[in-house]
Formats: structure tokens, sequence, C-alpha cells
């Protein structure tokens, strides 16, 4: 654009049509390029009647004629359009009523227009004197008839205002011109930047997605929802389907099913809390077998602490897990004998144990009997019997000795512990099991117990019986189930476990013999758990017993002392 | 009886095997031990006389299980159980499937004597029920095809005329076939003969 005359290429493509016109008009041999402003002539094409205005931009700065921009120009364009109007004029004046002067106004009103107030005013006096010299009576002098001096001064009056008005209006139609045009600029410049950042940001999501594809490691990502949005080759190539068979429950149905509810627990605590989300699970690859991997989820958040996205990926643990599964095999496999084989079960196979010999003694009574009383009697099978009779009851008193020995050994290990402890690690070994029944357990633990002198494996049993009863107990009423192991300091060495379920509660002729050997309410139970629970907190100097909490369901509870 | 009644004891326990055998050979019962379900099995035929004393809890195939599978294979030994611990559920599936008794270890002598003395009377009902069938089986093979649509008939109540007018013969040649019915099978009466055939075939004779 040109910034002083304000006119936009368009424009002056524009001006040439009108003054191709004017030339029509006038009937005279006037090239376009005549009505453009001096200084943009260098830059006039003729030939392709294309117009340079970058070109134009830069010569501008050179330029700065002030006597060309405010003398030599206005009285150019001035000079031409009074000439125009006196050449029309001299034929005209002898056809239409004297004296016809309208041709200079619209001389006037042109120079005004095209060259400013300086070519309106020069083109008002240029006027004035050819009006005055050629068509004001006297002709041909610079003398004005008395009579026609009122005409001659409406004339140069009207000439000014014209004058005035044309150039002002001219004026304010470049400044709102400009406006535009510096509007459109800026827009221009905006686009531009815009531009330019879009493809940007697109290079940079480019080199991003290369680095993601180039990484060895499977990669996705979801919405702030969780519902998967990208997954890069190795995840598709891994799991053998595609980003949009990946939505919805799909994606937990890739995870092994023992491990999806808790992948499915902690992937939905995360997308509420917002943490980030580590978990180990097998995840099926596309041949259908199982891989362990470490699956780790980390939120990106926009600048209000809004989550933007969440951001995955499978690290392959199968060989350190393998590894780690045979080393903790054996631990685990005692751990689990001693720990999560429940009393109940644990009593029910002593029974069994106990009862073979037992039969066999029995029936060896009888025979022993039999051939005695027979007519007459078979001693010698008779004998033979009793041998067999003395045989198993030793069998019987072995056994009997083996279960006393497991109690009393572990009666020596009795080593100075911490009870919140203890219970935070029990309440993992039965994380599985709350899994399956369906129960959430809590735990209320008291910060200001003192460690007490217990045997661990036993007192975990006896917790362990306790948490199963009440787990047990809740399997008939509704949803949520939860169960709460609290802790609690009572006086200066005493603290007391409690675990409270919301079952049905106990009822008051099963309270006063619950803790007896071989009572039990389940169909299956043997009746031992409570009784052996007891037996072990006694031993302990502890106290335990039973009640039926205020909201519902029933409170197990035991205490324990400091031993001095 | 041409076989002597026997007790199968399957027990992994052999303390209980020999204890059990002891008492039941002193007051003159005769038992045979087996470890295993699959031991007892190798063995099994419908010949067999007497009844079985199945431990509940076996390795390998269980007790519950070998009882499915006797009666899958048509063997029908009465099979009396016994175990150290035995639950309702597993106590009322058995039972259901045909156990003469339950017997939760330890048992008492009587209690186990009088579940065999039930167990055999009821094998023996029902070996006797087989010779008794094998016999008119084997009568009925003498028949001819004739005799044996006119005992059909019979059995099903028609008088001789309505015999007659269903298979288009005359009264007399009727009368004849149901005489040589009568004596082949050895049937003392028409009610005698009634029954004969019923046990024959008992589907068509209970539709």
């Amino acid at each position: 654009m040109h910034p002083r005359t304000g006119f936009t290429p368009s424009q002056r493509l524009n001006r040439l049509e009108y003054a191709n016109s004017i030339k029509a008009l006038l009937g005279l041999d006037v090239d376009g390029a005549d009505l453009l402003p001096a200084d943009d002539m260098s830059h006039w094409n003729p030939t392709n009647s294309v117009y340079d205005a970058t070109m134009t931009a830069a010569t501008e700065i050179g330029s700065s004629n002030w006597l060309m921009e405010y003398a030599a120009r206005p009285c150019i364009i001035a000079g031409f359009f009074v000439l125009v109007a006196f050449l029309w004029t001299i034929p005209l004046q002898h056809v239409i009523a004297y004296p016809f002067v309208f041709l200079f106004f619209g001389a006037i009103m042109g120079s005004a227009w095209f060259g400013g107030i300086i070519a309106g005013f020069v083109a008002v006096a240029l006027s004035s004197v050819i009006v005055t010299y050629f068509f004001v009576p006297p002709l041909y002098s610079m003398h004005v008839a008395k009579e026609s001096q009122s005409f001659f001064a409406a004339f140069i009056l009207s000439s000014i205002a014209i004058t005035v008005v044309s150039s002002s209006r001219k004026r304010a139609e470049n400044a709102s011109r400009i406006a535009r045009d510096q509007l459109e600029a800026k827009v221009q410049e905006r686009t531009a930047e815009l531009q330019r950042s879009n493809l940007e940001i697109k290079e940079s999501e480019r080199q991003l997605r290369t680095l993601t594809e180039a990484i060895p490691q499977q990669i996705w990502r979801t919405d702030p929802q969780g519902c998967i949005e990208y997954c890069n080759h190795h995840l598709c190539d891994y799991l053998g389907l595609r980003t949009e068979e990946l939505k919805g429950e799909a994606f937990f149905n890739v995870v092994h099913a023992d491990d999806k509810p808790l992948f499915r627990q902690g992937w939905q605590a995360a997308l509420r809390s917002g943490d980030r989300f580590e978990i180990e699970a097998r995840v099926r690859a596309r041949d259908g077998g199982y891989r362990w991997f470490l699956v780790r989820s980390i939120p990106q958040r926009w600048e209000d602490g809004r989550i933007a996205r969440w951001y995955g990926i499978h690290i392959d643990i199968q060989q350190q897990h393998r590894a780690q599964q045979n080393l903790v095999q054996a631990q685990d496999d005692l751990a689990h004998m001693q720990r999560s084989l429940s009393m109940a079960e644990m009593a029910a196979s002593i029974a069994h144990e106990l009862n073979q010999p037992l039969t066999a003694l029995v029936t060896h009574a009888y025979a022993c009997r039999e051939w005695l009383q027979a007519k007459p009697a078979n001693l010698e099978k008779a004998s033979a019997t009793a041998e067999k009779i003395i045989h198993e009851s030793t069998r019987a008193s072995v056994v009997v000795r083996r279960v006393r020995a497991l109690f009393q050994k572990e009666e020596q290990e009795r080593e100075l512990t911490s009870m919140n402890h203890l219970i935070q690690e029990l309440a993992r070994l039965l994380r599985d099991e709350a899994i399956r029944k369906d129960v959430s357990i809590r735990l209320l633990l008291a910060n200001d117990l003192p460690q007490l002198e217990m045997d661990q494996v036993q007192i975990q049993q006896v917790i362990l019986n306790l948490a199963m009863n009440g787990m047990d107990a809740m399997m008939r009423v509704a949803k949520p189930r939860e169960l709460v192991i609290r802790t609690e300091r009572r006086g200066v060495g005493e603290i007391l476990v409690a675990v409270e379920d919301h079952g049905p509660g106990i009822a008051p002729e099963t309270a006063a013999r619950m803790f007896e050997p071989f009572f039990s309410t389940k169909p299956q139970g043997t009746g031992m758990g409570l009784a052996i629970c007891r037996g072990i907190i006694e031993a302990h100097d502890g106290k335990i017993w039973a009640e039926n909490s205020v909201r519902g369901g029933a409170t197990l509870q035991f205490t324990l002392r400091l031993q001095s | 009886m041409d076989q002597r009644e026997t007790v199968f004891i399957v027990d992994d326990d052999e303390s209980i095997r020999e204890g059990v055998s002891n008492l039941l050979e002193a007051v003159g019962i005769n038992a045979k031990c087996y470890a295993t379900a699959e031991g007892f099995s190798a063995h099994w035929s419908n010949a067999m006389a007497g009844c079985l004393l199945l431990d509940a809890r076996l390795p390998g195939i269980g007790g519950v299980e070998l009882q499915d599978r006797l009666r899958e294979s048509s063997i029908k030994i009465p099979v009396i159980f016994m175990t150290a611990h035995g639950d309702i559920p597993m106590v009322r599936k058995v039972m259901k499937a045909g156990a003469v008794e339950f017997l939760t270890k330890p048992f008492h002598k009587e209690e186990l004597l009088n579940a065999i003395e039930q167990a055999f009377a009821s094998d023996r009902a029902r070996r006797m029920e087989e010779a008794v069938l094998d016999s008119i089986r084997l009568r009925a093979c003498s028949l001819t095809e004739r005799e044996r649509q006119v005992m059909e008939l019979v059995a099903t109540g028609l008088t001789n005329k309505e015999i007659a007018q269903r298979l288009f013969l005359s009264l007399v040649t009727i009368k004849l076939h149901r005489g040589q019915v009568m004596r082949k099978m050895q049937a003392e009466s028409l009610a005698d003969l009634v029954r004969i055939s019923e046990r024959m075939n008992p589907t068509r004779a209970s539709g």
C-alpha cells in the first residue's frame, strides 16, 4: 500500500479505469498514468498494468521533496483540471446562456479531490483569473463590471466552499481507508504468525511422534476421563489391536482376569485423584499369552491444574518377575501355609489326622472283644489285635504331640512387635480374599501404641481368623461391605484390637458360647477357630470378647498387656 | 447263593483297612481291601456279591466320584460311605444317589454291622431279582413269535375272542397258543402270566 496516497494496488487499478473513462469523456489523449501521483510513475509499467507496491514502499523512504509535495503537484493537478474546464467552456459559452462557468466548479472539485486543499485553492485562483478575464464582462479584461460583481463574488465563495468540502471529504475517506488497510495488514500479519506457529507445532508433534515410535516401549495416551486416544505401534503390535479397539471396557480386557479388579480399581482411583498410577499386571499379547508389565501412567496438566491427558507406559518386567517369583515362591508357600490357612481349616485337618487312628483303634478293640467272646476264644487273633491297638494308640499320641509342638515352639518366639505394623502386613495378605468377597478393609490405627512382646504368627492368626469371620458374616448383607480393623491404646501398657463388621451381629445365645470349642454357627465350621483364638490370647495374658456394635454388626476385640 | 458275600473296603489309610477287616473277620464276614478307587474298579463286575465300604475322601478318584462311575457302568452293588468329617451337602448327595448309609469315623460296631446287614439284604434282593429275570428271559426264548404276540395281548387284558379277532385267527388256535405259552413260561395262573410279562417288559407295563 502506498503510505501517503493511501492507495492499495487494487485501488490504483480502479483509478486507471477512472482515468480512462475521463479520457474518453474529454476526448483527450491522456494516459491513465497521468492521474497517478508523480512519484508513483517510476513504478508504473504500462505494458502489463501491474503496479509494484513493494517497490513503492522501498523508494518512498528516501523521498522527502517538500516542494514537490506541497507546490508542484497541486499546481499541476489544478492547472490540468482548470485547463480542461477552460477548453470546454470556450466553445460551450456560445451555446449555453451567459455567463457559463459551471465547468470550473467541476475543475475545482476535481483538483481538491485528487490534489488536496492546496490544489483546490490553486484551482480557485486560476479559475477566478480565467473567469474574470474571459467570461465576466467586460470580456478579455481583469475588470469586473458593477452588475457582475455579485455574481463573481458568489462564484468565488462557492468555489472556496467546494474546495473545503471536497478536500475534507477526501481526507475523511483517506483516513478511513488507511484505518481499514492497517487493520487488514494487521490481520495478514497475525495470520502469517499463526500459520508459522501452526507449522512449528506440527513439526514438534511430528518429532514427538517419531520419538514415541522410536522408543522400544509401549506407550499410550488417554483423555482426562481415561478414554484411550493414542497407542504407539509397539503397543498395537503387542496387543494385535488398533487404538479404536481399546476404547471403553476393552482397555481393561487386555489385562489378565486375576489382575483386572486391582488394575481397574487403581486406574479409576488415579483418574479421580489425579495421582500417578503404577501397577504390575499381566497383559495379553496378540497370541493370547500373557507377560508381566509395569504399567505406569502420569497425568499432564493444564496451567490451571486441570488434567489435560494421561500418558501411560508399559515396561516389560517378565524376566524380573519370573526371577522374583521363583525367589518368593518358597517363602510365599510357607507364609501361606502358616498364615492364610485359617484356624478352622487347621482344626479340621488335626481332627482328620486324629480320627483315622481313633477309628482303627475302635474297630480293633471291637474285633478284639469278638475274638475273645468266640467259642472257643481265638486268643491268637485277640493278642495280634491287641498289638494293633497299641500301635494305633501310639500313632494317635504322635499326632497329639505334633500339634502341641506346633504351639509350644512358637510360644518361645515372642518378641517386641508393633501391632500396627503387624496389622498392615496382615491387611496385605487379606487383600485378595477381600477382593474375592467384595469387602473393603479399613484400618483405623492409633499412632501412640507401645510395642508389646508377642508371638507374631499367633497374633496374626488371631486377627486373620477374626477378619475372616467378619467377612463371612457380611456375605449375606448388601454392599458396600466394610471391615474395620482398629487399634487403640488402653491405660499404660495395654492395647486393644477390634475387628468390626456390618453383618447381622451376634445372637444372644451365640454370644455366650462362641469361644467354646466345637461351637459353630457355620454349616461347615469345626467350632475350633475362636476357641484357638481365645487360647492364644489368654496365653498372652490378654482378654478376648465379642459385642454387637450400636450401628449393627459385630465387634470382636482383644486386649494385650505389656508384660513386666 | 453260589458266591460268598463280601465287604469290599476301599480306604487309603492302611490302619483303617486293617481294623475294619479284622473286625469283620472276627464276626465272620468276608472282607476284601483296596487302597484306591482305581484298584477297586479294576476288579468290579455285576457278579460281585456283598457291598462296598467306601471312604468319601480318597486320593485320585474320590469316593463320591466312584459312586457316580458305578452307576454309569450299571453296577448295582450297595455302597456304604464312611468319612472323618462329612459335610451336609456331601451326605445329601451320596444318599440321594442311593448309598445305604453314611458312617462318621470313628463308628460303633453296631452301626457298621447294621449297615452291612442292610446292604447285604438289599444286594441279596437285587441278585434274586436278577436271577428271576434271567430265568424268565430264558423261558421267553423258547416262545415262537406268534406265542409271544398272544402272551402280550393276554397280558393287556384281552379275551381269547378279542385276540382271535385282532390276529385274524380262529378261537381254537388262540386257545392252543395260550396253552403253550402257559406251559412254556411255567405260569400257574393268568395272574402269574401277567406278572411275568410285566417283569419282562417293565416300561410297557407301567405305560
